[in-house]
């Protein structure tokens, strides 16, 4: 049991707990602070395996992007009842049957891959340079062309924008 | 000049001689969060009389002068009577969000203040994206500020946090540019390196002179947005929303807003200094041997200390001179002006190091 | 950032006027502080020229002034804070009106300077004493002509501006008179309700 494997288990019981508190609690706003909390272990998961650079990452566009998302968004259109409506019967058994099926999935994929002991072997912030990240993202070699397929994404920028101005009352 | 490293090595190795490789790691992280929560709280202390003193002489006043000699003792005061306040229980919020969002904003604060270069061989955080991690951690402030809004259940802290979350979230596009633009001339990301060139080769302001002071204006300016301070206060505009955000904290959890805003203050100060003033490097005049040796004598706290209290004083001077703005208007002083203003600052840059012309 | 101008000459325009102001209160950040330091500095303290402290009636050496007990003062003050009390006295075989008392009330005065203005005589002025703090209400009411005193036969040839007694000498004075005035008037309230409701009767 060394410091890695403490961590990793703190880790893990923050996420896991915070994923289940997230699809239990009936407050929207409480339901975008836990998985807050996810998003925030998954990072500290990436930074305990030493890519500082998906970390923070993780860090900058779920947890300080996404999630202020979602809370401006609950801000802006909340309402008197911003609790969850009640659940059917029938509603419950099909949740329930298709998170049975998407546990045993994920359970059977993460047993058949010994993710665990790879993940755990050798923490360090050398596996992946900024360096080699930049010349990967503008390479024109196999895994390369990063640039030119975040750059197409822009164009979706320009279609809220478009629409946006087509929308707008003026 | 003095390498820091040599302590904690020495640290670790006493360590290491007494208690198992983990147990020596847990210790040392203890060791290191105390020093960094005693300097964040000594250095806010430090901050709030300083801002006092200055606001006062800028408008011509003396500022705090009866608790102790020149009012030295003003802020301990303040301190504790913060601490001995009540934190009130509100009805009808959500008291769990409600308490949770300062230490959101806390957090966030420390987690940037850890990676400051103090001293050569003084850092604490050190990775590989130093800056990316600062720009990283520093957005989660956002969600504190605006759960502390939701969390309050009534409509000033609501709009306060609603104009900070669009405020911090346009500026850290400012920030984010200039940032890039001195990666861009220094060529990577980490800290310690960034300031280890700068020791080497001559300050960034200077080695990168036309674009380098563009971005160093520009981020002054995004600066003190990001840090919620005059003149873009408008989230906690006490004229129109009492105190914004922290209308309804009462006790050390409004002391932790209050910590937080002077420390963010900080911290942008100390990166500004990091990035463009050469963090703990001594200022070296090519040729003048005897001047470089008297430079290197101070030691490399004092450098950086002293440069982020200069660029502390241009904050605060900043915003001491110019009226509130409106939200309109900060909003397209962000997109119309600054931003782009960054972009081609950036192209300029870029321009500048292929073309080798900095200094 | 006005819509009336381009871009650019906006742009510049705004740190031009940025400039400006970045320069007036670095200006500011090194001329001296006018900040006075009360407590400290009460010896040394001078009021400004036209500070209004309370209403005074300045004496000459011979212990006279100028009051003629006209009472337009008293009908000019708008919250009634003066009050001229006087008597007719037969002198050289004429009527003349003369002064007994002039109250004023310090507590309800307003300093608005009217009476001030309105006197035909400059008989009463204000002086630079702030320090009037006292702990009971009904000595904020002054007799300001001094007692054995009358008025000047002949103008005085020059009127006293404005009086600047040095803040010692006030404050030394306004500390004196109290006990005596609050000995003199504390009877004085009840005869005049007395004599009011005489009146009235």
């Amino acid at each position: 049991m060394d410091s890695q494997n403490i961590m990793f288990i703190v880790l893990a019981v923050v996420i896991t707990l915070s994923s289940v508190l997230t699809v239990v609690t009936r407050s929207i706003m409480r339901a975008a602070t836990y998985l807050f909390f996810t998003l925030l272990g998954t990072a500290g998961l990436y930074f305990l395996m030493g890519y500082t650079f998906l970390g923070a990452v993780q860090v900058m566009v779920y947890a300080g992007g996404i999630i202020v998302l979602y809370v401006f968004a609950i801000l802006l259109t909340r309402g008197t009842k911003d609790s969850l409506s009640e659940n059917t019967k029938s509603k419950i058994i099909l949740s329930a049957v298709l998170s049975l099926v998407g546990f045993g999935l994920a359970a059977y994929l993460i047993f058949i891959q010994q993710f665990k002991a790879e993940v755990l072997a050798a923490p360090n912030e050398s596996v992946l340079t900024m360096q080699q990240i930049g010349t990967n993202m503008l390479s024109t070699d196999q895994g390369g062309y990063l640039l030119p397929f975040e750059a197409v994404s822009v164009l979706l920028l320009a279609c809220i924008v478009a629409g946006l101005m087509i929308a707008r009352k003026r | 000049m003095f390498d820091f490293s040599v302590i904690s090595q020495w640290l670790h190795n006493l360590l290491l001689s007494i208690v198992p490789e983990w147990a020596a790691i847990l210790i040392e992280s203890v060791l290191v969060a105390l020093v960094i929560i005693t300097l964040y709280a000594v250095f806010a202390i430090v901050l709030i009389y300083m801002e006092r003193k200055i606001c006062g002489f800028f408008q011509c006043r003396l500022g705090p002068n009866r608790v102790g000699k020149w009012g030295l003792l003003q802020v301990f005061a303040d301190v504790f009577k913060m601490l001995q306040k009540e934190i009130i229980k509100m009805r009808q919020t959500d008291r769990f969000l409600h308490d949770l969002a300062p230490f959101f904003v806390v957090t966030a604060s420390m987690l940037t203040f850890a990676c400051l270069p103090w001293n050569k061989g003084a850092h604490m955080i050190d990775f590989n994206i130093g800056i990316f991690f600062i720009l990283a951690v520093s957005s989660v402030g956002v969600v504190g500020i605006l759960l502390a809004g939701w969390g309050s259940n009534s409509k000033y802290p609501l709009i306060g946090a609603m104009r900070s979350g669009a405020q911090i979230i346009s500026y850290e596009l400012s920030i984010g540019l200039t940032m890039l633009t001195m990666i861009c001339l220094t060529g990577t990301m980490q800290i310690s390196e960034i300031v280890e060139q700068q020791a080497a080769e001559g300050w960034n302001i200077f080695r990168g002179h036309v674009p380098a002071l563009i971005a160093f204006v520009i981020y002054l300016i995004a600066g003190n947005a990001e840090c919620n301070r005059g003149p873009f206060d408008l989230p906690e505009a006490e004229s129109e929303l009492t105190a914004g955000y922290h209308t309804e904290y009462s006790g050390m959890h409004f002391g932790y807003f209050y910590l937080a805003e002077y420390l963010n203050l900080f911290i942008a100060a100390g990166i500004a200094s990091t990035i463009f003033l050469g963090g703990w490097a001594p200022l070296h005049i090519a040729g003048l041997d005897g001047f470089n040796g008297v430079m290197d004598a101070i030691p490399g706290i004092v450098w950086f200390l002293g440069k982020t209290f200069f660029v502390v004083f241009l904050f605060m001077w900043e915003r001491w001179t110019l009226p509130r703005l409106r939200i309109d208007n900060i909003l397209s002083l962000e997109w119309k002006y600054l931003m782009p203003i960054s972009m081609a600052n950036l192209v300029l840059m870029a321009l500048v190091v292929a073309f080798k012309l900095y200094l | 950032m006005y819509q009336d101008k381009s871009y650019f000459s906006g742009l510049f325009c705004g740190i031009k006027s940025i400039c400006i102001g970045l320069k007036t209160t670095m200006r500011e950040f090194f001329t001296p502080k006018i900040t006075e330091q009360y407590p400290e500095n009460r010896k040394e303290l001078k009021m400004f020229d036209r500070f209004r402290g309370s209403l005074t009636m300045p004496h000459n050496e011979k212990n006279e002034h100028k009051c003629v007990a006209c009472g337009i003062c008293q009908m000019q003050c708008p919250n009634d804070s003066i009050n001229v009390v006087s008597e007719m006295v037969e002198v050289d075989g004429k009527k003349k009106k003369q002064l007994v008392r002039y109250e004023y009330n310090l507590g309800s005065c307003m300093f608005c300077m009217l009476c001030v203005n309105a006197c035909p005589h400059d008989a009463i002025t204000f002086d630079q004493s702030f320090e009037n703090a006292v702990f009971d209400r009904s000595k904020l009411i002054k007799q300001l002509n001094k007692p054995g005193s009358k008025v000047a036969e002949k103008p005085m040839p020059a009127r006293p501006a404005v009086a600047k007694p040095a803040a010692k000498d006030a404050e030394a004075s306004v500390a004196q008179a109290a006990p005596d005035q609050a000995k003199a008037e504390k009877p004085q309230p009840a005869t005049d309700e007395a004599t009011e409701a005489k009146a009235e009767n």
